[in-house]
């Protein structure tokens, strides 16, 4: 017993029971007031100090990241403009899309027929013909003569086919004529195109009463064309005296300065009549 | 050879552009002719003697792509040729005279021709259509795109000719 209470242990009592009596009154909140007055200083020179570095870390560290920014906006830019080329990129493979998808509509609302698509990619070198290629020929199965449609109605029929492209002659070419039938007056006449690409109405028999607005439809006579295609409504119409038949001017349904993709009917073939004509 | 490959491949450029952009240029009814000019400007710089052979294939080309009569282009294009010959040995000096001279006059014997042809072929058109519509803007784009068109195969021959630029 006299062992244990020797001076040094003793003095390690008082230690233990010193640290345990300011635990306790640490926990019970008593020095709370003691420390926040001996931290406070130590947290404002703190903040002192770490705004002057911040400061300092700025001055020295700010070029450096206006040229990284400068690069990063140089490199979002140019991100931006490759997204904007491809949204512009996209919205005309959109463009194309819908109009191949009215293409397949047209195709599946007239089964009677088969089509091959094709894209519009020129159009004639001399003014007065008129004529456009597509990128479609003879390995894809079309043929000479085939006629050619768009969802809207009648666009001509193939004049020259290549292996892998085709010339089609227009029905607004000057050589060119569609035998026509007008819907209500249910009469027929022909549809001639002509150097300007205007497209007009002749051989409508004299006595026939036509009406602004008709709708022509192909009549299948003569065998070039398929009956029934839409070819334009009449313009307008006149007679004149002692003239054997009535003329007008046709608007075709077909916007052909803005053609960009078409569909060939390739099961029908066109009969030359022309050894049979005198 | 490298000549006549440059030259090839700048009218098979020409024929492009002219099939898919310059046909779509239109006033009222006329279109340019960059074929055409392209020939002009060629014949009006090249200095080969036998340069009428390659003129005749161009023509040929023309003539079998094109839904135009096969001999039109060749006999255009074979009169243009002559004909800057002729403008050569003259007006040398003045080359963009020269080649506003033979764009008017080689587009007026295209046209005329064509209207020819269509005579021939008895397809129905009014000529005074012909003239207003058709001709007159298609005379005036060509002459417009002349300048360019006598500009870039000016560079184009000077290029394939470094001793003539230096003369």
């Amino acid at each position: 017993m006299r062992n244990l209470l020797t001076p040094k242990n003793l003095r390690n009592l008082i230690l233990i029971i010193v640290i345990i009596g300011v635990l306790v009154l640490s926990i019970s909140g008593y020095l709370t007031p003691l420390f926040s007055f001996s931290v406070s200083p130590l947290i404002s020179a703190q903040s002192w100090m770490s705004e002057r570095y911040l400061a300092f870390r700025d001055f020295f560290g700010s070029p450096r990241d206006m040229a990284t920014l400068r690069e990063e906006n140089a490199s979002l830019r140019g991100e931006v403009a490759q997204l904007q080329s491809e949204i512009i990129a996209l919205q005309e493979n959109l463009a194309q899309a819908d109009i191949l998808y009215t293409l397949l509509d047209f195709a599946r609302n007239n089964p009677e027929h088969e089509y091959v698509p094709a894209s519009v990619i020129g159009r004639e070198i001399s003014p007065y013909l008129q004529y456009i290629i597509i990128d479609k020929g003879s390995n894809n199965g079309i043929r000479y003569g085939m006629p050619v449609v768009t969802q809207q109605g009648l666009v001509g029929r193939i004049d020259a086919v290549i292996s892998d492209a085709a010339r089609i002659q227009l029905i607004t070419d000057a050589g060119s004529a569609v035998n026509v039938r007008l819907k209500t007056a249910n009469v027929e006449g022909q549809v001639r195109g002509s150097i300007t690409g205007e497209t007009s109405l002749d051989m409508v028999p004299i006595d026939a009463k036509v009406d602004v607005g008709e709708v022509i439809l192909t009549s299948g006579l003569g065998g070039t064309y398929p009956p029934n295609i839409f070819v334009g409504q009449v313009f307008s119409m006149q007679s004149r005296q002692n003239a054997l038949f009535q003329t007008g001017s046709v608007q075709p349904i077909v916007d052909f300065s803005v053609l960009s993709a078409v569909l060939v009917i390739t099961n029908f073939e066109a009969v030359d009549i022309n050894p049979l004509v005198p | 050879m490298l000549i006549y490959l440059a030259y090839g491949m700048s009218f098979i450029l020409a024929m492009m552009l002219q099939y898919s952009v310059f046909s779509r240029w239109t006033i009222l009814s006329g279109s340019p002719n960059l074929v055409l000019l392209l020939i002009i400007a060629l014949c009006l710089h090249q200095r080969h003697k036998r340069f009428w052979i390659l003129v005749l294939v161009m023509g040929g080309v023309v003539g079998f792509v094109s839904a135009l009569p096969f001999l039109v282009p060749m006999l255009v294009f074979g009169a243009v040729y002559l004909a800057a010959e002729g403008l050569k040995q003259r007006a040398w000096q003045t080359p963009l005279l020269g080649m506003f001279l033979l764009t008017f006059g080689a587009t007026i014997l295209e046209h005329t021709l064509m209207i020819g042809v269509l005579f021939v072929q008895r397809i129905p058109f009014s000529f005074s259509d012909a003239l207003v519509k058709v001709v007159l803007p298609a005379v005036f784009l060509n002459m417009f795109l002349a300048i360019p068109m006598h500009a870039i195969v000016r560079e184009l021959t000077l290029w394939l000719y470094p001793q003539g630029a230096q003369l």
